[in-house]
């Protein structure tokens, strides 16, 4: 998802940090950003939000005022419609975790899986990324008139529609997936949680994070990730029934492109 | 974690970097983390107001909240530095 996406969906964005001016002035010129970027010195504004870091000692040059970092989808009416902090401040989300429903509309890449049971298209919220970013998937499942397919909360031997990532490029994941309904199936005689109506279901996932080129001392936490072109890889797992039979569990392998972006340097230095 | 402990472990990264990094492990650098995101605060929760604002920006224009504001809404991001 980029800016001009954004702007496509009537959103504006805009950066706030405790830098002087002209700093963001000599940052926006480097990497030709489009969007505000605010001063905030002294961090009023972030204080204002409750969200200055109150880990880092007063007395620290450098380091004191900066944010808790995270992002907001601020409404018009200046309510918040959503956010999103993470734990680890080196995990930096896309913009399109924050807009799960439309980025899940609007997609990146996307690769589709057909069987007699089903057609399940997988969407990714971008085609570009930087390692350590969260990304937002789209599941989209169109049921063949007559199957049905196992909810999450089904118990036993049966398997649940669950979409799985094993892309070593994938830190980690999660799926949302709408309630299921309780269903005699004459088949089986049983009530099992299925779902017999189309599925759209969103999803997360976090690219591995690597360390930046100068920082060689966090090359233990993991083998740094080269940009370049990469697939990600899943399995798409099911079990279709309908009145008269039902089939054995499907798993099925994906693969969705993605560039993986170099990370940045740090910005020259302001001229003062 | 206590804040004397944030205190210290803050403190003794900084020195370790000044003098080139070197030594610093993949376990100190956790700490590290940990140390400036502890009980992390996220500020209004979803459904509330945010607070009004005006801001400089990088050309020395001023621009309000309800300026920056598209008719949809704003990706508003706080992000540490641009500088470091």
């Amino acid at each position: 998802m980029t800016l001009d996406t954004l702007r496509t969906h009537g959103i504006q964005a805009a950066a706030i940090t405790y830098d002087a001016r002209e700093t963001l002035q000599a940052f926006g010129e480097a990497y030709h950003i489009r969007y505000p970027l605010l001063s905030d010195v002294g961090s009023r504004v972030i204080r204002a939000f409750g969200i200055l870091n109150t880990n880092i000692p007063e007395d620290h040059p450098m380091m004191y005022g900066i944010p808790w970092p995270g992002n907001y989808l601020i409404a018009p009416d200046r309510s918040v419609q959503d956010k999103l902090f993470l734990r680890d401040y080196q995990l930096r989300p896309s913009a399109a975790v924050l807009l799960r429903t439309v980025a899940a509309a609007v997609g990146g890449t996307a690769t589709q899986i057909t069987t007699d049971v089903l057609q399940a298209t997988i969407t990714l919220s971008t085609d570009r990324c930087f390692p350590g970013q969260e990304l937002a998937f789209g599941l989209n499942v169109r049921l063949t008139p007559g199957w049905h397919v196992y909810g999450p909360s089904v118990a036993g031997n049966y398997q649940a529609l669950t979409v799985t990532f094993d892309s070593p490029l994938v830190a980690e994941y999660s799926l949302d997936l709408p309630p299921s309904t309780p269903v005699l199936l004459k088949a089986l005689g049983e009530t099992l949680p299925v779902y017999t109506e189309d599925i759209q279901a969103v999803g997360t996932l976090r690219i591995k994070w690597s360390p930046p080129a100068p920082m060689p001392f966090l090359e233990a936490l993991g083998a740094p990730l080269e940009p370049g072109a990469y697939t990600i890889t899943g399995t798409l797992r099911f079990q279709g029934c309908n009145d008269e039979i039902c089939e054995t569990p499907q798993a099925i392998p994906f693969t969705v492109p993605i560039r993986i972006e170099a990370g940045v340097p740090s910005a020259p230095k302001a001229q003062t | 974690m206590d804040s004397h402990t944030k205190t210290v472990v803050l403190h003794d990264i900084i020195r370790r970097f000044a003098t080139g990094g070197k030594d610093i492990t993949p376990a100190m650098w956790q700490d590290f983390v940990e140390a400036q995101n502890d009980g992390y605060r996220t500020g209004p929760a979803i459904g509330e107001r945010v607070p009004d604002f005006t801001l400089s920006d990088q050309h020395g224009d001023s621009r309000s909240l309800a300026a920056l504001m598209g008719p949809k809404g704003l990706l508003l991001v706080f992000t540490r530095s641009a500088a470091w």
